[in-house]
């Protein structure tokens, strides 16, 4: 019975690897996961993108000449298993990999991508010093953790903050990094850091921490972190239950379900992302067309993110007008002011982390409000 | 002072939790000599239950109700499908056994309801803060220590009061002895099962309350921290699962408290060093049993 | 059926993976005798009364207990049956009381009696135990940790109960309360099949017996006939 189950579930990825590809097919690999921790986040890129494509293909193919066809291969969240199916993917002939929302297996991936020189893109690594680690070949999705830290902290001192704590945890690059380039930007516009707190991810206990917190004499202005599930919901209804009302920064991983299901516990909270729908937005229309498609509204920005992907993708074969992958990667370093669903993208004149709109939000009776959109100025950019 | 008691209180919620967790799986191991990795799986399965339990618009004590009565269930299930035809082979055998059904609940739970997690409404009511002078006790922290002594006493009522309790304390001990006694082995390991699966399920409720949510992975994390303080109490003793439990706890608070904040990265380290010098004197864990286990 | 023997075995064959402990030997007990089972260290009698009762790996051409084939049963199946074993070592739950030892020997057999009388009929032939009701089984002495273990077997109301060493590492005095209890067993009409080292003391109570020699029977017959004949007299009773 057991066997059964794993037969079927093994038969179900086989099968998403598609027939062989034609003479002018793009061939796309998707070195993603399907299960473990990244899963939550590369699944959602993969429908955004899978529906994409779909309307590409439907279309005749990229420029009416190039029909997609895609290799998916599960990396199970893990590194090395990333990198052995970019080899997999290179040696059947892709043009173009994707790989999953986070810097390491995509370093991982990258390693072989470079190599073979093909270009490399990540659904949403946010890390900005990953094109640095890879090489030319390779991209990220996503605005990058500087930049979301720049927004952040501008609205921080227009708010008139003068002091603020960061909640970070060595356990990733994001959950470390993003406070810190946000703690950077606050102090070059004047704000002062009135501690640095840490936490394990997944621990769900922030007692201590929140103790802590609670005995600052004088308490700070603003607290921000990167935390995201479980633990900025576990860190919020502690800090609030200890009788503290400091006002909270986030960042895009909070943007979820479960963090508007808090209810007064996250009134009032700030957070970065990726795009916020506002009335006739582009992202507005896509959000209905997903809803219509699938019958349930896109939980996450991620699903409208794969399919920016998607986008990006066509306009950099059209630009190149071949399938040689060199080409592909300069169409993609090329682009500029390339509209998405999320707003504009632009990767001339980046190391390969795109220019992206960032929204801040605040949340307000379970409600998105839209505090700011667009982007930070590059001098308010703290250096990766 | 006050900021010490403070933290001695979070010390009891947090390690309450763990000792009801590893309590789960010091209740099988203590009778079949398995180390249950798919316990946290059992967590997980609650949190799913209690979540479309409220979807399906039932009321949260009922929802929880059901959480739990699915929790028991599920370990049950567990037993009889995958425990129960290795029963007997050897510890590696058993421990390999644990980590598939785990993995492959983990697969499913991604593919089948979603690999992103799903909100769970906590009530408001919840949320609300006890002050006891300079305390503070969050509502969840105060249930959570009382849910745990609550489980704790009843344990031990069940284990010492009733003949199918005591039929456990002497599995624990002499498994085979037992069946002289004309006790089916089947129903003993079914009523530990049961039992794992109602602390997973305690714990999953507790786990899910504080975070508002369930994921697929939910259960990896309380899983190692049960494990590690089962160990530290020594496998396979109940009462030495409650002492490391809570030992555990206040290690890792006090440490996270204390430890200078340069050295607060390291915390998790520190705390592992600890328990290493713990078995250094204890190499069986605290209250470690005599008996190895035999069916 | 009065001539149906209680226990009948025939070609029961007990192994260990490659290692043969029981090489097909036939048994039978009848009701109201006592029968002893002799033999060296490893000669095979632990593991016919552990085969017996289904705690090890066994195979046999016919297995009958009160004419009913109990070959491929469980233990609990064939102790409700009422067939139970006294193991060697007295094995008694060390950390539950004397009181809780002797519930968890009567759980499973209201249908066989009333476990309350059969508990205070215990108590008064154990004196001791009735002294030691709340006391932790692992506090108790050897002999009466092995009391413990017979009167908890006791309490089941067996047919049939198999002893296994129950004389072992005991105290020459203990051992002699021991053998008066068990022939008090044997006068009261329990049928009894009794693996001990102690030879002498054994055939004495003893109706019949079989020795047991590298898993094969090499001799049996009435209890007077073994006592007397030179092999036993030679090997075991050192006269």
């Amino acid at each position: 019975m057991k066997k059964n189950k794993l037969l079927l579930l093994s038969g179900a990825f086989a099968a998403l690897a598609s027939a062989p590809a034609m003479a002018e097919d793009l061939v796309i690999g998707l070195a993603t996961a399907q299960t473990g921790g990244l899963a939550p986040y590369d699944q959602p890129n993969l429908a955004g993108l899978q529906m994409r494509i779909e309307e590409i293909n439907a279309a005749g193919g990229i420029a009416g000449k190039f029909p997609i066809q895609t290799i998916i291969k599960d990396t199970r969240s893990d590194s090395a298993q990333t990198a052995l199916v970019a080899q997999e993917l290179v040696d059947a002939g892709a043009q173009l990999i994707i790989t999953p929302c986070d810097a390491d297996p995509s370093i991982a991936a990258g390693m072989i991508t470079q190599g073979a020189g093909i270009p490399a893109i990540s659904f949403c690594a946010t890390t900005p010093t990953l094109p640095l680690a890879v090489g030319d070949y390779m991209f990220s999705n996503y605005p990058a953790d500087n930049v979301q830290a720049a927004m952040l902290a501008a609205h921080a001192v227009e708010s008139g903050y003068k002091t603020a704590y960061i909640l970070t945890s060595p356990d990733s690059a994001y959950t470390l990094k993003l406070p810190q380039y946000f703690g950077q930007a606050f102090t070059a516009k004047g704000g002062a850091l009135a501690g640095e707190g840490t936490y394990s991810m997944g621990q769900q206990d922030f007692g201590a921490e929140v103790t802590k917190i609670a005995a600052m004499d004088p308490r700070p202005d603003v607290i921000m972190t990167s935390a995201y599930e479980p633990d900025f919901p576990a860190f919020v209804r502690q800090l609030r239950g200890a009788g503290v009302t400091t006002p909270i920064l986030g960042s895009d991983g909070i943007d979820s379900p479960t963090t508007f299901g808090l209810g007064d516990l996250v009134e009032g909270v700030v957070f970065s992302t990726a795009g916020h729908a506002t009335a006739g937005s582009p992202l507005e229309a896509f959000n209905a067309r997903w809803t219509e498609r699938t019958g349930a509204a896109p939980d996450t920005i991620y699903i409208a993110n794969g399919y920016d992907l998607g986008t990006i993708i066509e306009a950099a074969v059209t630009a190149a007008d071949s399938l040689d992958p060199a080409a592909i990667r300069d169409g993609i370093a090329n682009l500029e002011g390339l509209q998405g669903v999320t707003g504009a993208i632009t990767f001339k004149g980046t190391i390969g982390m795109p220019l992206r709109a960032v929204s801040l939000v605040r949340i307000k009776a379970g409600e998105r409000e839209l505090v700011a959109q667009g982007q930070p100025d590059p001098a308010d950019i703290p250096a990766p | 002072m006050d900021i010490f008691l403070q933290q001695l209180l979070n010390a009891l919620s947090l390690g309450g939790t763990y000792a009801l967790l590893a309590l789960g799986l010091a209740v099988v191991f203590s009778i079949i000599g398995l180390i249950n990795f798919a316990h946290g799986e059992l967590m997980t399965v609650t949190g799913y239950a209690i979540c479309f339990a409220l979807i399906w618009g039932l009321p949260f004590p009922l929802a929880v109700m059901a959480g739990l009565a699915v929790a028991v269930v599920a370990a049950l299930l567990m037993e009889r499908i995958a425990f129960r035809p290795v029963r007997g082979a050897s510890g590696t055998t058993l421990l390999l056994t644990s980590f598939a059904v785990s993995a492959i609940l983990r697969v499913l739970f991604q593919n089948l309801i979603s690999a992103r997690p799903i909100p769970v409404s906590i009530p408001a009511s919840l949320s609300g803060v006890l002050t006891i002078g300079p305390l503070h006790l969050g509502m969840i922290q105060l249930i959570s220590i009382i849910v745990t002594l609550v489980m704790l006493l009843g344990l031990n009522l069940f284990l010492h009061r009733t003949m199918a309790g005591r039929a456990m304390r002497a599995a624990a001990e002499d498994f085979a002895v037992l069946r002289l006694m004309g006790l089916r082995a089947n129903s003993v390991v079914a009523t530990a099962f049961a039992i794992s699966g109602l602390l997973a399920g305690v714990a999953g409720l507790l786990w899910v309350a504080q975070r508002g949510s369930v994921d697929p992975l939910m259960g990896a994390l309380p899983v190692l921290k049960a494990f590690i303080a089962a160990i530290i109490g020594g496998l396979g003793s109940l009462s030495g699962a409650v002492a490391g439990g809570f030992l555990l706890g206040f290690i890792e608070v006090i440490l996270q408290a204390y430890l200078p904040e340069s050295l607060l990265p390291y915390r998790d380290a520190f705390a592992i060093l600890l328990v290493i010098a713990v078995l250094l004197f204890r190499p069986q864990g605290l209250l470690a049993r005599k008996t190895p286990v035999k069916l | 059926m009065p001539d149906e023997p209680l226990l009948s075995i025939e070609g029961l064959t007990v192994s260990y993976g490659a290692v043969e402990a029981v090489r097909g030997i036939d048994l039978t007990v009848k009701r109201g005798e006592v029968v002893t089972l002799l033999g060296a260290n490893g000669a095979g009698k632990s593991s016919t009364l552990n085969a017996l009762v289904g705690l090890a790996p066994r195979k046999a051409r016919r297995m009958l207990f009160e004419g009913a084939d109990i070959a491929g049963q469980a233990t609990e199946t064939i102790v409700r049956r009422g067939m139970t074993l006294v193991p060697e070592g007295r094995r008694v739950f060390s950390s539950l009381t004397v009181e809780e030892n002797l519930m968890l020997g009567g759980a499973r057999h209201a249908a066989r009696g009333d476990p309350a009388a059969v508990k205070a009929d215990m108590l008064e032939r154990f004196p001791i135990l009735a002294e030691r009701l709340h006391q932790k089984a692992g506090s108790l002495s050897g002999g009466e940790q092995q009391m413990l273990a017979i009167a908890r077997a006791l309490m089941s109301s067996p047919d049939l109960l198999l002893l296994d060493e129950p004389s072992l590492g005991l105290a020459p005095q203990v051992v002699d309360r021991i053998f008066d209890l068990i022939r008090n067993l044997r006068d009261r009409g329990l049928t009894i099949l009794l693996v001990e080292q102690n030879v002498a003391q054994s055939l004495e109570i003893a109706d019949r017996g079989y020795v047991l020699a590298n898993g094969r029977i090499e001799l049996q017959g009435a209890a007077a006939d073994l006592r007397a004949s030179p092999e036993i007299q030679d090997a075991y009773l050192g006269a």
